[in-house]
C-alpha cells in the first residue's frame, strides 16, 4: 500500500519497475513522460496519476488490462495472485506482450541465403508425395526444413503509388518539369510516363489445429513463415472450437510453441470443431475492420463441422465479399480429382464460396501451391 | 489555454463535447505536454468528433488529413505546381534569362501547392491536427509520420527546411485493423474511448438535440445499449444514437414504440444480417413501457 503523497518522482520509478514485471515494455523515455503528465495533473490525487500513467504507458487494449491489474495492487494494495495469474496468461495468448525467448529464430545467415520461387534444392532424400500422416517425426523435420527454404510470394496487385515508367497511364509531370528546364524551356521530346507500383497482396491464413489436422496445419505454418520472409503482409489464426490469432506470438515464439499455445486457448475437446463459428469470429472481429481486404485467405481444415451448416454458409459468403480469394486446403482431398464435396456436409456448403480447393497433404502439394499462389489472379 | 482539466471540461462542453474522465486528461495532457494523442475505439464513439471539438472552442483552423491506403507524401505534404512551372518556363525562355535565377524563381513559394501537413506546420498553434484513421496508411507512411511529428519541420530540397514556430493540437484516430508500430505509439499519449455510460450517452443526446424529450432520450439509449450487447457485427456507436434520435423526431415521435423503431431501424444497424437479428428480437429491446 503506498501513499499518493510521495508520488513523484520515486513512487513513479519503482511503480514503472513493477509494470515492467507484468510485462509492459517501458523505457527511460516513458518514465519522464510518465513523470511530466503527473507533474501537470494534481500529484496527490490517486485518479490523476492513474490516467497519467494509463494515458502515457499503456499502448492497447491489452495493455491497459495489465495496467490496471498492476495500478490496483501497487497503490491500492488489492494483492489478488490467482486473478493476476489469469489476467496475465489471458494476455499473452490474445496479444502478445510478454517476450518469450525463441528457440527455432533463424540466424542471419540463413535469411539471407539465395532461394528460387518454388522447389528448393533437394539434398535430402524425402519422398515429396508421402503424405503428411504416413511421415515419421525425422521425415516430418526434414520436410520442415525445406519448407522453410521456400519462397513464397502472394500474388501482387496496383497499388496507388506511381513509379516511373517508359509507358504508362499518367504523364510524370515532375520529371517533365524537371527536363523542360535542363532544356531551358523547351518541353522534351520523348514523354514521361507513370505506372501504378505493384503491391503484394496480404494473406491470411486460417488454421484448424483440432485432432488429425494438427499436423496438417503444422507444416503450413512454417509455410507462412516462409511467407513473411518474402516480405508479404501475413496473418495467421488458429481455431478448433474458437478462433485466436496468433499473428503476434509468432514473432515471439517458434512455431511449435505458438501451436501448443494456440492450442490450450482454441481446443475444447468436448466441443468438437466448430469451423462455422470460428470464421464467423473472423470475418466480425477482423475482416470487417479491413485485414481480408483485397486478400487471400487460405482456410485449412477438413470441413468436419460440428456447429450449424448455415453459420458456414453465411460466413463465408461474407468473407467471399470481404477478400479477393478464399483458398480451402483439405487434406482429405489427397491426390485425388474426382469430386470429393460429399465427403463432408462442410465441405459440400464451403465448396460454392470457394475460389480455388489445394489439397496440401504432402510436400510436393505444398510446392506446388507456392508455385501457384503468385498466379492466383 | 486550460489550466486545469475542469477548465477543458467545461470549454469542451460549452462546444457541445463531453467527453468522460479519462478522455479529458488525455487531452489536456496532450495539449499541455504539447504531444499528439493517439485515439482509439470502436466505431462511433467519437474520435473525429474531439477534433473537431478542440478546433471549435480554441477557435482554431481544423487541418484534416485523412490517411488511406497508398497515400505519399505528395499527397500528405506538398507538390509542386507542374503545369504552372512549365508554363513559366516557356515565358523565361522567350526572355532569356539566366539559368539560375530561372531555377530559383521556379522553385519558389509560389509553385507549392501545400498539403494538410504543410499547411499545420506553417500554423503551428493555429491549427488543430487530425490524422484520421492511421491504421489504412502503409506502415512506410507511418515511419515518415514519426519524423513529422517529433520535430514538426520539413525539409524541401529546393527550399530549405521549414519549422514549425509553435506545436499543433495533434490527435490521431485508428480503428485497429492492423497493429500500429511501437515506436509511433511511443510518440503518442494513447486513449481507448469506450462507449459511454448510459448516463453519460443521455447527457450527450440532450447536448447535441437540445430540444427533445427526455423520454425519448432515456428509451433510445436504453435501447442501443441492449444492441450493443447483441453481438452485431456492426454495434451501433454514439453518432448512431444521435441519428436515430433525429430520425424519430423527424417522424414527430415523443417516445420510443415498436413500430416507429421499425420504422427508423435503418439509421442505427446498417448490415442486412444484423438487421434481421435486430428484428427477430425487437420486443426486448424497444422496452415496452
Amino acid at each position: 500500500m503506498r501513499s499518493p503523497e510521495r508520488t513523484p518522482p520515486r513512487t513513479i520509478v519503482e511503480f514503472c519497475a513493477f509494470l515492467r514485471t507484468f510485462g509492459l515494455s517501458i523505457g527511460t523515455g516513458d518514465v519522464l513522460a510518465f513523470t511530466a503528465a503527473s507533474a501537470k495533473l494534481e500529484p496527490g490525487r490517486l485518479s490523476d496519476v492513474y490516467w497519467a500513467g494509463r494515458i502515457t504507458l499503456a499502448r492497447d487494449l491489452g495493455q491497459i488490462a495489465l495496467y490496471d491489474k498492476a495500478f490496483s495492487s501497487f497503490f491500492l494494495g488489492v494483492e489478488d495472485g490467482e486473478e493476476q495469474r489469469a489476467a496475465m496468461t489471458a494476455v499473452r495468448g490474445r496479444d502478445s506482450v510478454i517476450t518469450v525467448p525463441a528457440g527455432e529464430e533463424m540466424s542471419e545467415g540463413e535469411e539471407e541465403q539465395p532461394s528460387q520461387l518454388g522447389r528448393a534444392a533437394a539434398s535430402v532424400t524425402v519422398n515429396r508425395r508421402k503424405s503428411f500422416a504416413d511421415c515419421s517425426e525425422e521425415e516430418l523435420a526434414q520436410i520442415r526444413r525445406i519448407i522453410k527454404s521456400l519462397r513464397v510470394a502472394p500474388p501482387v496487385r496496383a497499388s496507388r503509388r506511381h513509379r516511373g515508367a517508359p509507358k504508362g497511364h499518367r504523364l510524370d509531370l515532375r520529371r517533365m518539369a524537371r527536363k523542360t528546364i535542363q532544356n531551358h524551356g523547351d518541353p522534351p521530346r520523348e514523354l514521361a510516363w507513370l505506372r501504378r507500383r505493384p503491391k503484394q497482396r496480404p494473406l491470411v491464413l486460417i488454421l484448424d489445429i483440432s485432432g488429425s489436422m494438427a499436423d496438417y496445419s503444422r507444416n503450413l505454418l512454417q509455410f507462412a513463415y516462409s511467407t513473411r520472409r518474402g516480405a508479404g503482409r501475413v496473418e495467421v489464426f488458429c481455431f478448433g472450437t474458437r478462433l485466436t490469432r496468433i499473428t503476434n506470438s509468432l514473432k515471439h515464439r517458434d512455431i511449435d510453441a505458438a501451436l501448443a499455445l494456440a492450442g490450450k486457448e482454441v481446443v475444447d475437446w468436448a466441443g468438437g470443431t466448430q469451423i462455422g463459428a470460428s470464421l464467423d469470429t473472423f470475418v466480425r472481429l477482423y475482416a470487417r475492420r479491413g485485414m481480408a481486404r483485397g486478400a487471400i485467405v487460405v482456410i485449412c481444415s477438413d470441413g468436419l463441422d460440428r456447429g450449424d451448416p448455415a453459420m458456414l454458409d453465411r460466413a463465408l459468403d461474407r468473407l467471399g465479399r470481404l477478400c479477393h480469394r478464399i483458398v480451402w486446403m483439405n487434406p482429405m482431398k489427397g491426390d485425388s480429382e474426382e469430386d470429393f464435396a460429399t465427403a463432408s456436409l462442410g465441405m459440400s456448403v464451403a465448396l460454392p464460396h470457394t475460389d480455388l480447393l489445394w489439397s496440401g497433404h504432402n510436400l510436393a502439394s505444398l510446392e506446388e501451391f507456392a508455385e501457384a499462389l503468385p498466379n492466383i489472379r | 489555454m486550460p489550466t486545469d482539466t475542469a477548465e477543458l471540461n467545461q470549454l469542451l462542453r460549452s462546444g457541445g463535447y463531453l467527453p468522460d474522465r479519462g478522455l479529458t486528461t488525455a487531452t489536456y495532457l496532450a495539449i499541455t505536454l504539447g504531444r499528439p494523442l493517439l485515439l482509439e475505439g470502436e466505431v462511433g464513439v467519437g474520435k473525429t468528433e474531439l477534433a473537431k471539438a478542440l478546433a471549435s472552442v480554441f477557435d482554431r483552423k481544423l487541418i484534416r488529413l485523412q490517411c488511406y491506403e497508398g497515400i505519399d507524401t505528395s499527397q500528405a505534404l506538398y507538390e509542386w505546381d507542374y503545369a504552372r512551372q512549365m508554363l513559366q518556363i516557356r515565358a523565361f525562355a522567350e526572355h532569356e534569362l539566366t539559368e539560375e535565377d530561372t531555377v530559383d524563381s521556379l522553385f519558389g513559394e509560389k509553385y507549392l501547392l501545400e498539403r494538410p501537413l504543410l499547411a499545420a506546420i506553417r500554423a503551428g498553434d493555429r491549427c488543430v491536427l487530425l490524422i484520421d484513421e492511421v491504421d489504412r496508411a502503409d506502415d512506410e507512411f507511418e515511419a515518415f509520420l514519426l519524423e513529422l511529428l517529433s520535430d514538426f519541420q520539413v525539409t524541401i530540397p529546393e527550399i530549405g527546411t521549414i519549422q514549425a514556430e509553435s506545436r499543433p493540437i495533434v490527435v490521431l484516430t485508428s480503428n485497429r485493423t492492423r497493429e500500429l508500430h511501437d515506436a509511433l505509439k511511443r510518440r503518442c499519449l494513447y486513449h481507448w474511448i469506450d462507449y459511454p455510460t448510459a448516463d453519460h450517452e443521455e447527457d450527450i443526446v440532450r447536448t447535441r438535440i437540445p430540444d427533445v424529450s427526455d423520454t425519448l432520450t432515456a428509451k433510445v439509449v436504453a435501447a442501443v445499449n441492449r444492441l450493443r450487447h447483441l453481438d452485431l457485427a456492426k454495434p451501433p456507436g454514439v453518432a448512431e444514437t444521435l441519428d436515430w434520435v433525429e430520425a424519430l423526431q423527424a417522424l414527430g415521435a415523443g417516445d420510443l414504440d415498436q413500430s416507429l423503431a421499425i420504422d427508423s431501424l435503418g439509421s442505427v444497424v446498417k448490415d442486412r444480417e444484423d438487421l434481421e437479428i435486430v428484428r427477430k428480437r425487437l420486443g426486448d429491446i424497444v422496452e415496452v413501457a
